[in-house]
């Protein structure tokens, strides 16, 4: 079955590693698919859930987040946050009924211009397989409607689970 | 926003953009957006005339904001950033569209190449639009500098420090310095006396007017940042006058307490009051109070009584010290695989087995036996084995080669050979790691000069000691997977190199992490190897990874490079701009953050109950930005909004159509 539709990529990349990665696949002329949009963040750390979803809200088929490998990161360990993290906006995408495969999460070094190439064209041919998001104006408008209340519920009762605060301070974010 | 010119400046690159993207059709499309008064496009951008083109427009269009579409801003976006400082333009209020490495070099199709291009644009200018002017503080730092140390690299550091205007704070642990290697007898390659090579050295740290030792002396806790930090040492009480002793030993041989001596490796034993080897630097005696029978509520004033000098001060009490400095030197050497973990190895049971360390001490001149190379019965040993890769290169325990226990093994069978001329030399190794210039040589020389027998055996644990009538057996597996054995009078062992038993200690004072086998992680293995995650403490010699004594003095001397050339006294040090902020009226109090800082750059008001920035420690990774519940944070120049506009612009961007 041939299919034709460009599904659109979001890529967060993290400046130190995954960037570079990307860059070395040009400087070495390495063609792939132009799906790819990035955005430069400076560690995979600071990828915000609700990044991933406005991308999701705003258009795009799918989300890459690249990070440094675990041991790499510039900043000792912001991609093990960012992979706690991923694992949990994976476990809300299904509330939202968008597919778990339209994000990956992936570790790319300065120099793995190669992985870089095949992560991002495994994922266009992924998302390609799936499809638009945006036809299916379901999960959107939920995400739309959502967005402020559900989400940030959700979001903010799972970091929670993460972290056990203090019920003072659980007060006093309710009060707000 | 009305204030808000943006010019958007489009870099032909050569043909390296020209001929891969339609740049007139960009340029078009980049008029079309928010904002833009300007968009053209430009031969070559980063070259002379290119720049100064742009300082000029940017003034005659009175633009406030710049986009630039060209190459990765890894390549020039500090280039570009002086030139809007130039022209007189926050350097913050730029951004960079990677038209080149991200769209002209990986696409081949050009509409495609195109669409993608104007998504970049698009992205950039309504990033721009949000940017904000950012200032870049400078804050004024310390020239001292606290190593910890005083092994070859922590000397080789200090005195590459030292100098007018700055001081070097030498912070040892034992009551001497010159770490291990001032107790080896000959160095490798050149087999010249330790002593010689290296005493003229301790003298120059001892009497250097901007050194300054503390012996007995272990860092207990550290404040603060690149620049300023304060480190906090406790020193022991030495009980002997510095100023007036002079290391007669006159209070030794009255001492009435015997104690294994560890400087010999536990080989003899000192007194509770003692000087650690003969020939130890400083030339002081020492009473060590876990031993001395004052301390154990005994009446006991021998040593007092015996001192020409009035030097021994019973009062003398442990001493906090506060040392500040810009910036710190972790040199804390190294320890041997503690060998009685792998039982195999016999080591601890049956006699006349030695370590390395061990056997360093037999053989020098100094040492428990002065130099005597005896078994514990006081005969000469007829037969020696040396057995290569005791714990390393092997999953059990370590898997790393410590890289220069072949060389000195050969060292000791020389110096066996010197001693014994008829004794059988017998070595049992795996491979043979002789790296450099030097070793290979060496090792041929000494080979052929002393007989030695070489065995090489399947793996490093093909090896088991067991007891023979009072001697060591070695049962080995040869190459071949042949059970050999063979009964020596001693076996020395090289134990695997490993990091020092309060190494991870230090790690957490520093928040250096350890990795494998106990060495502080370098920020950067090829590139940074003696600098560390945290801004202005650096790592050297053998705490990083085993090494050569050439290559710790290396160490030592490269992490001195690094802070003469970044702390310059009278010199201010530039803070990172692109940190994070609390807005306070947000924030909850809810103290995520907190724990998820990697630099602990976030401190928590207590009374207001909100959280704050520490900007000098703050790296602007954007961690916690990620992380706040309330959205309380924001990431300087990554902040919410910037990235809003990126990702809205990226995701709804066709380039034909828009979806939305
Ligand atoms: S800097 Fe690359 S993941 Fe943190």
């Amino acid at each position: 079955m041939t299919n034709d539709f460009e599904p659109i990529i979001v890529g967060f990349l993290c400046n130190w590693c995954s960037y570079e990665g990307a860059d070395a696949a040009g400087r070495a002329r390495q063609c792939y698919p132009s799906n790819l949009r990035v955005i430069r963040v400076m560690c995979s750390g600071r990828v915000d859930p609700q990044f991933v979803f406005q991308a999701f809200k705003q258009g795009a088929d799918g989300v890459l987040i690249l990070g440094c490998h675990p041991g790499d990161c510039h900043y000792k360990d912001g991609n093990r946050q960012a992979l706690k993290r991923y694992t949990l906006i994976k476990s809300m995408l299904d509330a939202f009924g968008i597919e778990q495969d339209r994000l990956r999460l992936d570790w790319i070094s300065a120099a793995e211009q190669e992985k870089f190439v095949q992560v991002v064209s495994e994922m266009t041919e992924r998302v390609r397989q799936l499809g638009p998001l945006m036809p299916r104006a379901n999960p959107l408008k939920k995400l739309d409607s959502n967005r402020s209340t559900r989400i940030e519920n959700d979001m903010r009762f799972l970091q929670r689970k993460h972290k056990k605060i203090s019920t003072k301070a659980r007060k006093i974010e309710s009060t707000k | 926003m009305s204030t808000v010119r943006i010019g958007v400046f489009i870099c032909e690159c050569g043909p390296n953009i020209k001929n891969a993207v339609d740049l007139d059709g960009l340029s078009r499309f980049a008029r079309g957006l928010d904002n833009v008064v300007v968009a053209e496009r430009f031969a070559l951008l980063c070259s002379l005339e290119g720049k100064d083109t742009l300082a000029k427009e940017i003034q005659r269009h009175r633009l406030t904001r710049v986009v630039i579409a060209a190459c990765s801003p890894k390549e020039h976006e500090h280039t570009f950033k002086q030139v809007m400082a130039q022209a007189g333009l926050n350097s913050f209020l730029l951004q960079i569209a990677n038209i080149r490495e991200q769209c002209a070099w990986v696409i081949s199709d050009k509409t495609r190449a195109t669409q993608k291009a104007q998504a970049i644009l698009e992205a950039a200018v309504n990033r721009v639009a949000r940017h904000e002017p950012l200032e870049i503080r400078e804050i004024a730092c310390l020239p001292d500098v606290v190593v910890v140390g005083a092994g070859m690299a922590g000397i080789s550091a200090a005195l590459t420090l030292a100098q007018k205007d700055r001081k070097v704070h030498l912070v040892e642990k034992a009551p001497c310095i010159g770490g291990k290697v001032a107790r080896y007898e000959d160095l490798f390659p050149n087999l010249e006396c330790a002593s010689c090579v290296l005493d003229p050295l301790l003298d120059a740290v001892l009497h250097h007017p901007n050194i300054q030792l503390w012996t007995l002396s272990e860092v207990k806790n550290v404040l603060g940042y690149f620049g300023n930090y304060t480190v906090e040492i406790i020193t022991k009480a030495r009980h002997v006058d510095l100023q007036t002793c002079i290391g007669c030993g006159a209070c030794v041989e009255v001492c009435p307490v015997s104690v294994q001596n560890e400087y010999n490796e536990g080989l003899d034993t000192r007194k509770a009051v003692y000087l650690p080897y003969p020939g130890a630097l400083p030339n002081l005696a020492a009473i060590d109070e876990t031993h001395c029978l004052r301390w154990q509520s005994q009446d006991c004033e021998s040593c007092q009584q015996a001192c020409p000098f009035g030097s021994i001060d019973y009062q003398e009490t442990d001493r906090n010290m506060s040392l500040k400095a810009g910036a710190v030197v972790i040199a804390t050497g190294f320890d041997l695989f503690d060998v009685t973990k792998a039982p195999q190895y016999g080591y601890g049971k049956i006699d006349n087995i030695y370590t390395a360390l061990e056997f360093e001490r037999l053989v020098n001149a100094n040492g428990p036996t002065q130099g005597k190379l005896i078994l514990k019965d006081g005969r000469v040993p007829e037969s020696i084995v040396l057995i290569h890769c005791v714990g390393s290169r092997t999953p059990r325990y370590h898997q790393h080669c410590s890289g220069v226990c072949c060389s000195y093994l050969f060292k000791f069978a020389h110096q066996i050979r010197k001693k014994i001329p008829d004794a059988t030399i017998t070595s049992l190794y795996t491979d043979m790691c002789l790296p450099g210039k030097e070793a290979q040589p060496f090792s041929d020389k000494i080979a052929q000069k002393t007989g030695l027998k070489k065995i090489r055996i399947k793996d490093p644990a093909a090896v088991t000691i067991t007891q023979d009538h009072g001697r060591p057996r070695v049962t080995y597996t040869d190459a071949c997977d042949a059970s050999k054995s063979v009964v020596a009078d001693m076996v020395v062992l090289a134990p695997a190199i490993t990091g020092t038993k309060d190494a991870s200690s230090l790690g957490t004072l520093f928040d250096i992490p350890l990795g494998g086998s106990g060495f502080f992680v370098e920020e950067q293995t090829s590139l940074a190897p003696v600098s560390t995650p945290i801004e202005g403490v650096f790592v050297a010699g053998c705490a990083q990874g085993p090494k050569e004594i050439q290559a710790a003095v290396s160490q030592g001397q490269a992490a001195a490079g690094k802070i003469l050339s970044q702390l310059v006294p009278g010199q201010k040090r530039a803070l990172e701009a692109m940190t994070a902020a609390v807005d306070t009226e947000l924030c909850s109090g809810c103290k995520i953050c907190l724990g998820l800082c990697p630099y602990k750059a976030i401190v928590f008001d207590d009374t207001q109950q909100v959280a704050g920035i520490e900007e000098v420690l703050c790296r602007g990774c954007g961690i916690c930005a990620a992380t706040c519940p309330s959205g309380a944070i924001s990431a300087r120049h990554f902040t919410d909004a910037q990235l809003g506009a990126e990702i809205e612009s990226l995701a709804r961007h066709t380039g034909r159509e828009n979806r939305s």
